[in-house]
């Protein structure tokens, strides 16, 4: 005898997943990871595979222990989490830093919330900017690339952002091809902007990410820089504007539904990191501008709708 | 010194002016409101559960007030307490309300019923059912998903899981009637809970023929009407092949439940099974 | 670059696998035909049980002008007009005709010899210059025709407008983006001529006098067959539109034709549009022309089954769906309609109807382990309608049903494009489907 299953319309499904956009993004990342083992070495290594381990363990016992449901690992996001934080941290951070740091990612801003799809606020960059408040001369003390795989030679130095902030550096004498390139003192990940570039084309082809959250950002950063009258190209390569225009700004959870939307959280980053980095107090502001944005993301859904098929008969009050 | 007198002065300024705008807004824009609305909203459940028919709870006291006596409007939750305490603070006499509660009018258990087609959708009885008849093949019986006992509010409603059907705890049963409008097969029945709990009802929906109704479920009313005929009370009719139990004509005397030849009628109390051959009776349908 | 609806849309596998060919199923010796087979009032039986019924002889008449009248697919004795089940499971007020061996095969000649006369027979071009409109969609109303895409909705009311309600334009529905289907992609191949022809027929009876085939650039051969088939007599144009799902949606349909939107909760008639299924304009040449009211129709029988038993079927209408010659697999969704929009069946005894546009049977189950929401976005790219899907099934989800009719859920077409796109396989149709239904009270 035959059984018939039934079961509402429709009966088949794409074949995309979401364990499947997490693992899109992870292989967009490897450029930036292998940058930046380059750069800095073992280290390196180290913050990486502490930020992984840590923060799937902490996903792992939260499910396990204190929801009781069954573990969420599966979906990766875990994993692309620890990735994103350690690629956000300097490559000579204290290993219990890393450790505290992805504890508060997965613990407080992403399960705390609920789990995944639940939360308001980036875990990565919650993890990073808990990091950057609690221990700021860590943080801002990085290792100088020393151009080969091996371990960093322990010469420290500021970021181009900062050096060109406290009056140390001229902006317009560096030399591009070395900023692309990555061939500057920062965060694990942000250093290289070609690797960047190289996972951004990925998730486009791939269909993973739309073009208007990076796009918007760096227009909204270049419309302020050429008020302020700074060399844009030098404000967009540097620090970590791409790596959070690509892959933080982008995160689905906390990000807009529309085109539209996006754009206008886009621009909203772009102006905010620029703002901060001409006028505010750090050097860097693009963790700051993509969190103010992550908690005006679900007013920005309410308010820029998609644009309905069929012109209103009557406008109904929201 | 006089840091610590300016500051005093002008904190206690600040604090005098703030308590002006709110004594003058608070006797600008005071409300004359009946404060025998807000001794009954106290003495509700407030769960707001609208069994009433209105919006909640305080919606429930206002009307009250403004009707003087509650004739016409009842709280199904709360009980003849409650109800005469509103009664008394409202100056009438409370007309004593018969407790009710909510039946399954389905008794197609797992055995009564097998599991024919396989369901692969959204876990809600309004999604199954839109989709074909269920599960078990009946398409008037309980799609067993338990959107009942997620609208109660109380609680009261529990999927047993050998049947895979709600059972309604007639301890915490409100007869509140979420669930009777949130059943997409109208299974739920608000009936009068009985004396001493004694209450007879049929439990099948099934209108089929009797032949059909019997092919689908082992416990369907097949619109026999041997109950009709035995009843002293005139209190059973069938229509559309379902025979149905006035209850305001049921004495609860038992003796259709021994005649049923499917045992589709329930109650909360046994008898002692009168003598019944059920061959017999599908010789004469 | 070919035209298409602009918003939302998805990209499901054709998996048009079907061989093209229209094989002509033997009549049933018993066939069921349910009271309500479109969309208004069920019809309203005028023979009785033991009653004698011949091929074709009207069984049922309209209720009232939104209604459609049957007709009985074979000869033979009224055996009882009583409940009887639907595919779905449900039991429905149904006429069930025995037929005798005597009649069937009476029966069975008389169609070989209809269909082949369809064939061979020369088509009289003259005839919608002769009848005038109102005669033509007589016809129509008396031969029971209704939608044949699926929708159901009887021709002649479509047909029927007033004058001041400008329609400019018919349009002809032979997208069939739902995929696997190719119930109309077989017809246009092989019956071009007649197809045309009922389009002919519906320009008079309407009195519109420009028409437009439109079909998905996925069926060259039934584009060519049908240019060279039309009479340059006639404002009859043939339009490819690239292939997009939900392109055979009403209002999608009409907006990649004309570039017109129509407003939410109007009818195409507001922009000017009457929109007609393929196979309908086919139903009513036959009705018009050779008398035949719609007692048959052509349905695909399709999906993952043998290579050789996929294939249309020129079905009564009545004939048991089991009847068809299929291997229904293991564990088997068994499909009426496309997998989009199609509904499952429980029953296979339950009869093919008039607007069953194919069986599509599928293996296995098709749901995945729900994830949570991850907001990627993906239905509100994906709805046609430009809505919120993710949102409104959240409030279908927890009843609140009032800013379910805030989000316009009533302009949800239940294309299935939403649940089809999301990557966290969240049954956001289910749900959508309750809040559309309990918001409207």
């Amino acid at each position: 005898m035959n059984t018939l299953i039934f079961s509402p319309s429709p009966h088949i499904h794409t074949s995309r997943t979401t364990s499947g956009a997490m693992r899109h993004v992870l292989i967009a990342l490897l450029p930036a990871v292998a940058c930046a083992l380059w750069f800095f070495g073992m280290p390196a290594l180290g913050v990486l595979l502490v930020s992984v381990a840590v923060c799937m363990a902490t996903e792992w016992f939260i499910t396990r222990y204190m929801l009781r449901r069954p573990s969420t690992l599966g979906d990766c996001s875990a994993l692309l989490t620890g990735v994103l934080l350690a690629l956000n941290l300097p490559a000579n951070l204290p290993m219990w830093m890393v450790a505290a740091g992805s504890v508060m990612a997965i613990g407080i801003a992403k399960m705390a919330f609920g789990g995944l799809g639940c939360n308001i606020f980036n875990p990565a960059l919650v993890g990073r900017v808990f990091l950057l408040i609690s221990f700021p001369v860590a943080m801002t003390t990085w290792p100088l690339p020393d151009g080969g795989f091996g371990d960093a030679d322990g010469a420290t130095g500021a970021t181009i952002l900062s050096m060109i902030k406290l009056g140390n550096l001229d902006p317009e004498s560096l030399d591009m091809s070395k900023l692309l390139a990555g061939d500057m003192g920062g965060s694990m990940g942000e250093v290289s902007a070609l690797a960047i570039l190289i996972g951004f084309l990925y998730l486009l082809v791939t269909k993973v990410i739309k073009w208007h959250i990076p796009v918007s950002i760096i227009v909204g950063l270049v419309a302020v820089d050429l008020i302020a009258g700074y060399p844009p190209l030098v404000d967009i390569v540097s620090g970590g504007l791409l790596l959070g225009a690509v892959f933080m700004a982008t995160d689905y959870v906390t990000s807009p539904m529309t085109g539209r939307g996006m754009l206008v959280y886009g621009l909203l980053i772009g102006i905010i990191t620029a703002s901060i980095r001409r006028w505010g107090a750090y050097p860097e502001g693009m963790s700051f501008a993509i969190l103010i944005m992550n908690g005006a993301t679900p007013l920005i859904n309410r308010y820029i709708r998609p644009e309905r098929f069929s012109p209103r008969r009557k406008e109904l009050a929201v | 010194m006089h840091l610590l007198i300016y500051s005093i002065l002008l904190l206690g300024g600040l604090g005098l002016i703030g308590a002006l705008v709110l004594y003058v807004t608070a006797r600008k824009f005071h409300v004359e409101e009946d404060p025998r609305i807000d001794a009954i909203a106290s003495l509700l459940p407030g769960a707001n559960c609208g069994g009433c028919g209105l919006k909640g709870c305080r919606d429930f006291a206002t009307q009250c007030v403004a009707c003087g006596n509650l004739s016409g409007i009842h709280c199904p939750v709360s009980g003849p307490e409650t109800l005469a305490r509103i009664a008394s603070i409202l100056g009438v006499d409370a007309q004593a309300q018969e407790r009710q509660i909510a039946v399954l009018k389905c008794n197609g258990s797992c055995q009564a019923r097998p599991q024919q087609y396989v369901y692969d959708g959204a876990l809600s009885c309004s999604v199954m059912d839109a989709v074909a008849v269920g599960t078990r093949a009946c398409a008037f019986g309980c799609l067993g998903c338990g959107d009942c006992t997620t609208v109660c509010k109380f609680g009261a409603i529990a999927i047993d899981e050998s049947t895979m059907l709600p059972v309604v705890d007639s301890e915490k049963c409100t007869a509140c009637g979420a669930c009777v409008s949130e059943c997409p097969r109208h299974l739920l029945e608000i009936r009068p809970a009985g004396r001493r709990d004694r209450r007879v009802w049929v439990a099948c929906s099934n209108r089929e023929r009797g032949a059909i109704a019997r092919k689908v479920c082992s416990a369907a009313c097949i619109g026999c009407g041997k109950c009709a005929r035995t009843c002293p009370f005139s209190a059973i009719t069938v229509t559309d092949n379902l025979a149905y139990i006035d209850p305001a004509l049921c004495k609860t005397c038992g003796k259709c439940l021994g005649v049923c030849p499917t045992g589709a009628i329930q109650a909360t109390f046994t008898m002692p099974k009168v003598e019944s051959k059920p061959a017999d009776v599908f010789q004469t349908i | 670059m070919k035209n298409t609806f602009r918003k939302g849309g998805i990209h499901p596998a054709a998996s048009k696998i079907a061989s093209r060919q229209i094989h002509i199923q033997p009549l049933p010796m018993v066939a069921y035909l349910p009271l309500s087979q479109h969309i208004g009032a069920p019809s309203k039986p005028i023979v009785n049980r033991g009653d004698k019924v011949t091929r074709g002889q009207r069984i049922a008449e309209n209720a009232s002008f939104v209604s459609a009248a049957l007709h009985a697919p074979i000869s033979g004795t009224v055996a009882a007009i009583e409940p009887s089940v639907l595919p779905s499971g449900k039991p429905a007020m149904t006429i069930i005709i025995k037929a005798s061996e005597e009649e069937h095969a009476a029966d069975t000649e008389a169609r070989r010899n209809y269909w082949n006369d369809i064939i061979s027979g020369v088509s009289d071009r003259t005839l919608s210059e002769r009848l005038s409109g109102d005669e033509i969609k007589h016809r129509i109303l008396e031969a029971g025709i209704v939608g044949l895409g699926g929708a159901t909705f009887p021709s002649h009311v479509k047909l029927t407008f007033k004058p001041e309600q400008q329609a400019e334009v018919l349009i002809l529905n032979g997208c069939e983006c739902e995929p696997y289907l190719m119930c109309d992609d077989a017809l246009m191949c092989s019956y071009p001529g007649r197809i045309v022809e009922g389009v002919e027929l519906m320009m008079k009876a309407s009195g519109i006098p420009k028409a437009v085939i439109a079909l998905e650039d996925n069926k060259p051969e039934a584009a060519a067959a049908l240019r060279s088939a039309i009479d340059p007599q006639y404002d009859i144009t043939v339009k490819v539109l690239r292939t997009k799902y939900p392109q055979g949606g009403e209002k999608q349909l009409v907006e990649a034709v004309t570039g017109r939107r129509i407003a939410s909760g109007a009818l195409p008639l507001s922009v000017g549009a009457i929109v007609n299924n393929v196979a309908t304009a086919f139903a009513v040449w036959q009705a018009v022309a050779t008398g035949q009211p719609l007692i048959e129709r052509v349905i695909t029988i399709t999906g993952e089954i043998p290579e050789s038993e996929r294939c249309n079927y020129l079905a009564a209408i009545g004939t048991p769906l089991a009847d068809f010659p299929f291997t229904l697999p293991e564990e088997a969704r068994a499909i009426v309609g496309g997998p989009m929009m199609g509904r499952t069946a429980v029953r296979l005894d339950a009869p093919v109807m008039k607007g069953t546009s194919g069986l599509t049977l599928l293996a296995g189950k098709s749901r995945r382990p729900v994830q949570p929401c991850i907001r990627c976005g993906a239905c509100v790219d994906a709805c046609p309608m430009g809505l919120e899907p993710y949102l409104i099934s959240t409030y279908g989800r927890l009843h609140m049903f009032d800013e379910a009719r805030v989000s316009d859920v009533a302009d949800c077409l239940e294309c299935g494009a939403c649940s089809w796109s999301c990557p966290s396989s969240r049954p956001l149709l289910d749900y959508i489907r309750i809040a559309k239904q309990r918001s409207r009270k």
